[in-house]
């Protein structure tokens, strides 16, 4: 046997062994999708798993969670597409059929698809669009857009003839197309069934995307059959998609391995993300990361309205001892909001505060008497308690003592809207920053989520969400990044991103391929998912 | 016309339940349950309101204004006074209307029956599994105390007591689906697909939710007996007259420690039914433990308050049955003596 021969046998066999594979080729035994299957998707039960409100896009709370039941079920306007590795990562239209801005940025112009129907026969156009995002505006539901439309709904969203939709903004808003792929907005349901269900459309939504509602026991399991009348002909590849909520990571991996699940989204654990990609029968694909770990200060009472309290925690983290130790470094850390996996990615900021034990510790002495206690809170999961417990550790080490405590996601709102906490650790940033749990979420002074109040950001959050130049959106939320290290407002950890489990033979777009997570799970496109037959 | 009316039929019925001891049990045990239930709706009111967060902050999600979370409350009723709400709300429950989920908008009593039967045969069949194995394990030890069985029939329950049964539930699940393929890791099959479907769907999550009670069961079963064996004059009575070990073991022993065994049955019942809450979710059953969890997480007031009576319910009828069966076994319950 020849050496090039003898090495790519070993490297094979490497590969076998360890279960990764270079994504978009993983496991694929044959590169032809094929039709047929039931394939069941597991998704947490403390996030996507969880839909408790229902699958109406004007009352789904938990909308952003549920993009596996709301991509399969409405299709979308929009949606978000890479590489097989993750690179040029891009918002194209699905079920339209182009979206464009106006030169001054204060409109947008939505063309749709022709002859797309909804599974019950009605049509799928512009007045069915402007009626599902008036509806959307409209409702209480804080899952809608934060446009800031010229007039009311009626007034803004209007339809152009048959297929076109547009919608009027106050003030350019550039950002508007990007921020539909997260948006209730995406989802188009059909009015004569919201009309005629009531209550119930929430429950059995009737849509136009890749599959139809057969039964939805909420928040628990969802059956869905294939759309024979979808508009994108020889799709969806999977006869059924059944989509069951399970109790975390653990349980999860059980049922893959017991061949009782096809498909997990969202792994976290690490020593079971280790298991897995040491499995033969598992393929693991690490997605790219978009949202960093973030430690927010709230500098609106002590004892972070003092810098020298904020310094002393940016001297005090030790990201590299976390990186390594909790996440055997998997994840790449990050000084801004932005990650690898996302746009306008900086991972490294001018000045900012790396670990200095001794610079702590000479802080705590100087201004708080060698002590200083701070209440450090976090989302109840197994991720976030990790790394909490070893912040708690490092600070203790230079006279920082943190009380921790961590808290199901109403009871933390509370918490940010009450407007007492000290510090909290979070993820923040999304694909775009501009979008969804973007960086104004986290550090806009308008935001019950932010703990900051400052013009200087708020006017470049604002100038980066009006204009469409990249280039110029890079160098603005650079600008915010140097400004919230350079004031030592919150310290980032590292770039965190969950993992798609499939079995062998199961592929797919955001399964065995890479697509940046738009929030914390990658939009999976179900309507490209196929099963190797056996 | 009174000599008619007093020898009709209701009249016959309430003479009959005077005269017999055990219906005058059985009576006044739901006449006592009728405080306990008040009591509990009015706790459990009292704490879900205590509850942080809100069911409006969960409708309107995350970035709500204390503003749209006031509009929502005054129109979910939230702003009235606590009292008035709880009234609105025990008259429904009374007439048998358990309102609608606030979150989801379906009608609770139509989701519940469901759910209910899910528990309901989880339920159960870990009290099968629990009595079916303590009950001989613990006779099988008590027969020859301290000898080889019994040090290892006290091993295996001490170390059951020890494990929780989440993580037991795990451990079943790596064992039973993973390793050994032989039962589901998830998932619940109707009776409707078959009675052995729907066992083989429920088997570990029931002796999951078993094992800890089926331990506790076989310990105390075990220290009844010996005590009963070792130091009662109707045992010595019975061994004098000729009885074998097991007849003195079964018709004797047993039937006077059993007496304790029901009373532990029917208080665990509660336990059980919580124990249920988390097993559900691990083994992804569609039961009412993992829908109360569910409803608690989202504030869902209508649901949690309906589920709680339910259970309360629950466990004063189990009570009930543990107090009925005495009288089945006693004869001085049954006839009314001391």
């Amino acid at each position: 046997m020849r050496t090039r021969t003898k090495v790519c046998v070993l490297l094979a066999g490497a590969l076998v062994l360890t279960g990764c594979t270079k994504p978009g080729e993983t496991g694929n035994s044959s590169n032809t999708p094929q039709y047929g299957g039931t394939l069941t998707v597991l998704d947490d039960a403390a996030f996507s798993g969880s839909w408790p409100t229902g699958l109406d896009p004007a009352t789904n709370t938990t909308g952003g969670g549920n993009l596996t039941q709301m991509s399969a079920i409405y299709g979308g306007l929009f949606r978000l597409e890479a590489n097989a590795d993750g690179s040029n990562a891009k918002v194209v239209p699905y079920q339209a059929a182009s979206g464009d801005y106006a030169p001054d940025g204060k409109s947008i112009t939505i063309k749709l698809k022709p002859n797309i129907k909804f599974s019950d026969g009605t049509p799928f156009d512009a007045d069915a669009v402007v009626f599902n995002i008036r509806r959307d505006m409209n409702a209480d539901c804080t899952c809608k857009p934060t446009w800031q439309l010229d007039g009311t709904p009626e007034q803004a969203i209007t339809a152009q003839g048959s297929d076109t939709v547009v919608i009027k903004f106050a003030q350019p808003t550039a950002t508007a197309i990007a921020a539909f792929v997260i948006a209730n907005v995406n989802w188009i349901g059909s009015p004569t069934a919201i009309q005629a269900m009531g209550d119930q459309f929430a429950i059995k939504p009737v849509a136009a995307g890749p599959f139809t509602v057969e039964s939805d026991d909420l928040s628990q399991k969802l059956v869905l059959k294939k759309n024979p009348t979808f508009f994108i002909e020889g799709r969806p590849y999977l006869d059924t998609l059944i989509v069951q909520s399970i109790q975390g990571d653990q349980p999860a991996y059980q049922a893959l391995l017991a061949g009782q699940a096809q498909a997990y989204e969202g792994m976290t654990t690490i020593p079971l993300l280790e298991e897995a990609k040491n499995n033969s029968s598992l393929v693991v694909t690490q997605q790219p990361a978009t949202s960093p770990y973030v430690i927010q200060l709230n500098t609106k009472i002590p004892p972070f309205n003092d810098i020298h309290a904020r310094e002393a925690i940016y001297y005090a983290t030790n990201v590299e001892a976390i990186r390594t130790g909790l996440f055997k470094g998997a994840y790449p850390a990050s000084q801004s909001f932005t990650a690898p996996g996302g746009l306008f990615n900086h991972s490294t900021i001018p000045g900012y505060r790396t670990y200095d034990l001794q610079k702590a510790t000479d802080i705590i002495n100087q201004y708080y008497g060698g002590s200083l206690n701070v209440d450090l809170g976090t989302l109840d999961a197994y991720v976030a308690n990790q790394v909490d417990t070893e912040l708690q550790t490092e600070w203790a080490q230079a006279g920082i003592h943190a009380k921790l405590h961590s808290d199901q996601l109403g009871a933390l709102v509370q918490n940010f809207i009450g407007g007492k906490w000290q510090a909290m650790l979070q993820t923040a940033g999304a694909w775009d920053p501009a979008v969804g749990v973007g960086v104004g979420f986290r550090f806009g002074t308008t935001s019950p989520f932010s703990g900051i109040s400052d013009t200087q950001i708020d006017d470049l959050l604002q100038q980066a969400g009006q204009i469409s130049d990249p280039a110029r959106r890079d160098a603005l939320y650079l600008q915010v990044g140097q400004r919230i290290s350079d004031q030592a407002y919150a310290p980032f950890i590292l770039a965190f991103a969950p993992a798609s489990v499939v079995t062998k033979g199961v592929h797919g777009p955001g399964l065995d391929t890479l697509i940046p997570p738009v929030v914390v799970n990658t939009a999976i496109l179900w309507s490209d998912a196929w099963m190797e037959q056996s | 016309m009174t000599d008619v009316a007093q020898s009709g039929p209701a009249p016959r019925i309430i003479s009959a339940v005077l005269g017999s001891p055990a219906l005058r049990l059985i009576v006044k045990r739901l006449l006592t349950a009728i405080p306990i239930l008040l009591g509990v709706s009015i706790l459990m009111f009292v704490l879900l309101n205590l509850l942080p967060g809100s069911a409006a902050l969960q409708l309107l999600g995350p970035q709500a204004t204390p503003e749209q979370i006031a509009k929502l409350n005054d129109e979910l009723g939230f702003n009235r006074p606590p009292v008035q709400r709880y009234l609105e709300w025990l008259g429904n429950f009374v007439r048998g209307d358990l309102g609608k989920s606030i979150v989801s908008k379906q009608p609770v009593a139509q989701v519940l029956p469901e759910k209910l039967a899910v528990t309901g045969e989880l339920v159960a069949l870990a009290f099968v599994i629990s009595l079916g194995v303590a009950i001989p394990l613990a006779l099988w030890a008590a027969r020859r105390p301290n000898k080889i069985f019994d040090r290892i029939s006290g091993l295996f329950t001490t170390a059951g007591l020890s494990l929780a049964n989440y993580v037991l539930a795990l451990l079943l699940g790596l064992a039973f689906a993973v390793k050994l393929p032989w039962f589901p890791s998830f998932g619940f099959t109707s009776i409707s697909k078959g009675l052995g479907n729907n066992l083989y769907s429920l088997f570990l999550p029931a002796v999951a939710l078993a094992f800890p009670l089926l331990c506790f069961y076989a310990r105390f079963l075990r220290s009844d007996l010996v005590d009963q064996l070792q130091g009662e004059d109707y045992v010595m009575t019975a061994r004098a007259k000729g009885l074998g070990p097991w007849r003195v073991l079964l018709r004797h022993a047993f039937r006077n420690s059993s007496f304790g065994l029901i009373t532990i049955v029917g208080l665990n019942i509660s336990t059980l039914i919580g124990a249920t809450v988390i097993i559900e979710r691990i083994f992804a059953l569609p039961g009412i433990g993992a829908y109360l969890l569910d409803g608690i997480l989202t504030r869902d007031y209508t649901r949690v308050q309906a589920i709680v009576m339910i259970f309360a319910l629950i466990t004063v009828l189990a009570n009930l049955a543990a107090d009925v069966l005495y009288a089945v076994l006693d004869p001085r319950i049954r006839y009314g003596s001391n």
